[in-house]
């Protein structure tokens, strides 16, 4: 096999130019499947990285959707002292969501705001400022630097807001004061965010109820971790939904996320026909054009083994240097579809569509092996079914 | 919200008689909800606004419907009922009944439709009042997908264009002998290029032509497909004439460009090199 592969390299340096054209193809080829086999799972990844970096485990809202789309949960404070009594519960966060304005600015965006308890973990990450105090009166409000950069805000900022709840009526503008800049999780890249006590966002919508969008559990390791919060809070609530990250994650997969799946499947399948059909014709081609060569070394005493060997290491040699390439162009090319299907609205700014992998490149080279043996099967069946002498003679007298 | 209130059904028991309770409520099912439950025209059903089934409402179904198929949705079950505005609110006991999502509001003069959104949003400053014409999320969200299918397309066109660069070598290469004698009995170098770059349109435009009625006899394929997939009448690829169009402008210049750099690199050798005198 090791002659067999040198002769089909000395056979391709014979033509460099073929060569450099037929790898260049392959490059790009490849390139592109190993593209949509980081998309067939990038959003997943990226996804249940996201989800394990917040620090919650578990979240519960009122609805069976996986996100805030159905009825707010009641009764919220009664439901966390509860919930806190749990030994598989180590913290609950309660978040409450809004739409707001800034007062005296045109309206043409709005805010969200999100009421949470402020002496519970939070769902941001400080980058300026401190953490915000309940009692503090403005009341403390922490923004996303989209918000701080659009409205010229610095930490100790007066802010007037003006909620937008849904209410024919508008209650009194909330007075706050900026506590902090923050990067909140699952944020667009241009969503304007705020969040301050549920305290302050009730009264930012009038509202009288002890009310929540969605609850956010940190699970105790020691007592079962979130399989065992999950379990305790549908024991507590029936009416209430928890899911852990696992359960949202596999949500996601079969539904949301899923168009990228079928979508990167289908190009896939489509991508390695295509490759598969053009090494096939070029290696053809190719092959057409040594048959005397070929039949010569057949008469010299080159096996018919020997010369299909050869045609499987020139198919071998075109897809593994091309495959080899297409790794890092890929990686490149990928990184350029990542930043167009990123400036769709509402994707959160660390959220990747495309995520290298091992098992993606294990796949990758999985089906340019296939591929390799599949495009030499015509050309290998041409060689070896050569009629020698007649093929000599054609040579001889053309 | 649409016209009517639309949210997730529990079907709870079926063929329930309720000869002492008050007649069911008019309900209509979607085709999936009706298809995945097995349920019939004419069947009474509870329905609750939760998975225990609390406080469960009687209803009759009296149609069945095709949710209005909606890209932004289209990877979602729509397992959902339209019932009564007042009979949501008896079920949504949780709000009071005279919340409300959305409205939609007809226009007489749809030209106004702006103006009447700020109207709106001035009179009524808790609300948020949008055209349905003005360009929204969704119209850049298709927007940037059909960014990222072009930027595809664009590699597969330069990689197919590469392996039509070989393969045009190999074509000419092979004809070398051929060339050689037509450039000794007088034929010029632009007038075989000419022929290689007529013969190279030729073939561009015929791989061109037949990639599109070949995507054209593909499309319901993909679409029963994709549609079978996710269960939605949803049309997912249509080869529009300005799609043919944009594919023809795309592949045949890499056809000629392509024949004409396999003609350039055989016409630049001697004649007399190249028959070998």
């Amino acid at each position: 096999m090791r002659r067999a592969l040198a002769f089909a390299w000395l056979r391709l340096r014979r033509e460099p130019g073929r060569m450099l054209l037929g790898v260049i193809g392959v490059t790009a080829i490849g390139a592109l499947l190993f593209d949509m086999l980081l998309l067939s799972n990038g959003l997943l990844v990226s996804f249940r990285e996201r989800l394990d970096r917040s620090g919650f485990d578990v979240r519960v809202i009122a609805s069976e959707s996986a996100v805030i789309a159905g009825p707010p949960i009641d009764h919220v404070s009664a439901k966390l002292t509860e919930l806190g009594r749990e030994p598989s519960i180590a913290a609950v966060q309660r978040v409450r969501v809004a739409s707001a304005d800034v007062a005296d600015h045109p309206s043409t965006r709005h805010l969200a705001v999100a009421g949470v308890d402020l002496g519970a973990p939070v769902p941001w990450t400080l980058l300026e400022g401190a953490p915000p105090n309940a009692q503090a009166s403005p009341a403390p409000l922490v923004i996303n630097r989209n918000f701080a950069r659009t409205f010229h805000l610095t930490v100790g900022s007066p802010v007037v807001l003006n909620g937008r709840c849904g209410d024919a009526s508008r209650p009194l503008p909330l007075d706050a004061t900026v506590a902090g800049v923050a990067e909140f999780q699952n944020d667009a890249a241009d969503a304007l965010t705020a969040a301050t006590s549920s305290q302050a966002v009730a009264a930012l919508c009038g509202e009288r109820g002890d009310l929540a969008d969605m609850l956010l559990v940190q699970s105790n390791p020691a007592a079962g971790g979130p399989d065992a919060a999950a379990a305790a809070i549908r024991a507590a609530f029936p009416a209430l939904h928890a899911l852990t990250n696992e359960q949202i994650v596999e949500r996601f997969s079969r539904v949301e996320f899923s168009y990228f799946r079928q979508l990167s499947s289908v190009l896939t399948t489509v991508t390695l026909f295509f490759g598969l059909l053009l090494i096939t014709v070029l290696l053809t081609v190719s092959v057409n054009q040594q048959l005397g060569e070929i039949a010569a070394l057949r008469a010299l005493g080159l096996s018919r083994a020997r010369v299909m060997a050869g045609v499987l290491c020139e198919s071998a040699l075109f897809i593994g240097l091309g495959g080899i390439a297409a790794v890092p162009i890929g990686g490149l090319l990928s990184r350029w579809l990542d930043a167009i299907l990123r400036s769709m609205p509402g994707i959160p700014a660390d959220a990747r569509f495309f995520v290298f992998t091992l098992h993606a490149l294990e796949v990758h080279a999985a089906l340019l092996v296939i591929g390799a043996v599949l495009a030499a099967v015509y050309p290998m069946r041409l060689v070896a079914t050569l009629p020698i002498a007649a093929t000599l003679r054609r040579e001889v007298v053309s | 919200m649409r016209r009517t209130a639309s949210f997730l059904a529990v079907v709870l028991l079926t063929w329930t008689a309720l000869a002492a309770a008050p007649a069911p409520a008019d309900v209509l099912v979607s085709r999936q909800l009706l298809e995945r439950e097995h349920l019939a025209v004419g069947q009474t059903v509870e329905l609750s606004s939760d998975a225990a089934g609390t406080a469960a409402r009687p209803f009759r179904i009296v149609g069945v419907y095709e949710p209005t198929p909606d890209p932004m949705r289209f990877a979602q079950e729509r397992l959902e009922v339209r019932v009564h505005l007042p009979d949501a609110a008896a079920l949504e006991d949780r709000l009071p009944s005279s919340s409300l999502t959305s409205i939609n509001v007809e226009l007489r003069d749809r030209e106004d439709a702006a103006g009447f959104a700020s109207d709106v949003e001035r009179r009524l400053p808790g609300l948020t009042a949008k055209s349905t014409a003005a360009p929204d999320e969704r119209t850049s969200t298709f927007a940037v997908l059909d960014r990222f299918h072009l930027a595809i397309a664009m590699v597969t066109v330069f990689g197919s264009g590469a392996f039509l660069l070989a393969l045009m070598v190999m074509l000419v290469d092979e004809r070398r002998e051929t060339v050689a004698t037509l450039r000794l009995i007088g034929l010029t170098k632009q007038r075989l290029i000419a022929q290689v770059l007529v013969e190279g349109a030729l073939i561009a435009v015929a791989g061109a032509a037949f990639g599109v009625l070949f995507a054209r006899a593909a499309e319901p394929v993909f679409n029963r497909f994709f549609q079978w997939r996710y269960d939605t009448a949803l049309v997912f690829v249509r080869v529009t004439p300005a799609i043919a169009l944009r594919c023809v402008a795309l592949a045949v210049p890499v056809g000629l460009a392509a024949s004409a750099i396999a003609g350039w690199t055989i016409l630049r050798r001697r004649a007399l090199l190249t028959v070998g005198r």
